[in-house]
């Protein structure tokens, strides 16, 4: 599907803030994904890369969301005891 | 520490005849001591390499647009009124465009009307730029200001600009045009990217 040039991907500059139009840009390009998908598909990645790629990023997804779970667990608030194991 | 201590200690002031004191270093010991921390200053001194997305590592858009001051996220992005916005008496949609092409070994700024007719094209080569040194920010933000100037005197002040590629003059070159006294407008990432592309050109060797 084609997007309208102009409309999407596009920043408006406020106040002269070519710089921070820039970043945010940048920014919002990168945490899509686009950047990312750019740079893999400039050169052939072969099978092989793509499926060690692939088990890579399954592997720290579940890593990351186990760590986050473990993260808010320790720095939950509102527990019973304050200070558990403190006596 | 040590290494300051020793080379404190390896230093002896000596009294020429002429009245001048002289620093002498032994040369077997403090050469290869100092080398470590001389590399380590060097390193630091070298600017990072730039891939020409600054910001694009910053995971919270949101509140790095609510950061913005006087700005509502309304105003940022386009919507369906945005190409009939008058910018100094212009419709938005008949504004000039600058195209920048930035790829690994050049940058290539085209500015165009807004149907893509050509006014102007500059690029780094044409600059004077030759071989590697095409492919640095600096030579971007040089043909910027150049393109800028030129561009002024057939009577363009303002400009939207569409970006392509993440070479080293993606920022530099929007840089170098707002130095040149363009007033951007809007900034669009033009790159071309796709989800089920052909097949690409193997790898490089390195």
């Amino acid at each position: 599907m084609k997007h309208l040039k102009f409309i999407s991907r596009t920043v408006l500059v406020r106040n002269e803030n070519v710089d921070e139009a820039c970043r945010v840009l940048n920014r919002i390009m990168g945490s899509e994904g686009f950047l990312d998908q750019y740079r893999r598909t400039m050169f052939y990645e072969k099978p092989t890369q793509m499926r060690r790629r692939i088990n890579y990023e399954k592997c720290k997804a579940i890593y990351d969301e186990d760590m986050k779970r473990k993260i808010n667990f320790v720095l939950r608030k509102n527990r019973p005891e304050p200070f558990p194991g403190c006596y | 520490m040590f290494v300051r201590v020793l080379r404190d200690f390896c230093r002896r002031t000596t009294t020429v005849p002429g009245g001048e004191n002289v620093v002498n270093r032994l040369i077997h010991v403090t050469v290869p001591l100092e080398k470590n921390r001389d590399r380590r200053s060097f390193l630091a001194s070298v600017p990072r390499k730039d891939e020409g997305t600054e910001g694009e590592k910053f995971v919270f858009i949101d509140s790095a647009i609510t950061n913005f001051i006087f700005l509502r996220k309304e105003e940022m992005f386009p919507d369906i009124n945005t190409p009939n916005m008058l910018f100094g008496g212009v419709k938005f949609s008949d504004v000039p465009i600058c195209h920048i092409k930035s790829s690994r070994n050049n940058t290539i700024l085209h500015v165009t009307k807004a149907n893509g007719e050509r006014i102007m094209i500059r690029s780094c080569g044409m600059e004077g730029f030759k071989n590697t040194r095409k492919g640095t920010n600096i030579a971007a933000q040089a043909t910027a200001i150049s393109l800028a100037t030129r561009v002024l005197e057939f009577g363009i002040h303002t400009v939207r600009v569409t970006i392509q590629g993440l070479g080293p003059g993606r920022m530099s070159s929007i840089k170098g045009l707002t130095m040149g006294g363009l007033k951007i407008i809007s900034v669009t990432d033009d790159t071309p990217i796709s989800w089920n592309p052909l097949r690409s050109r193997k790898q490089r060797k390195l």
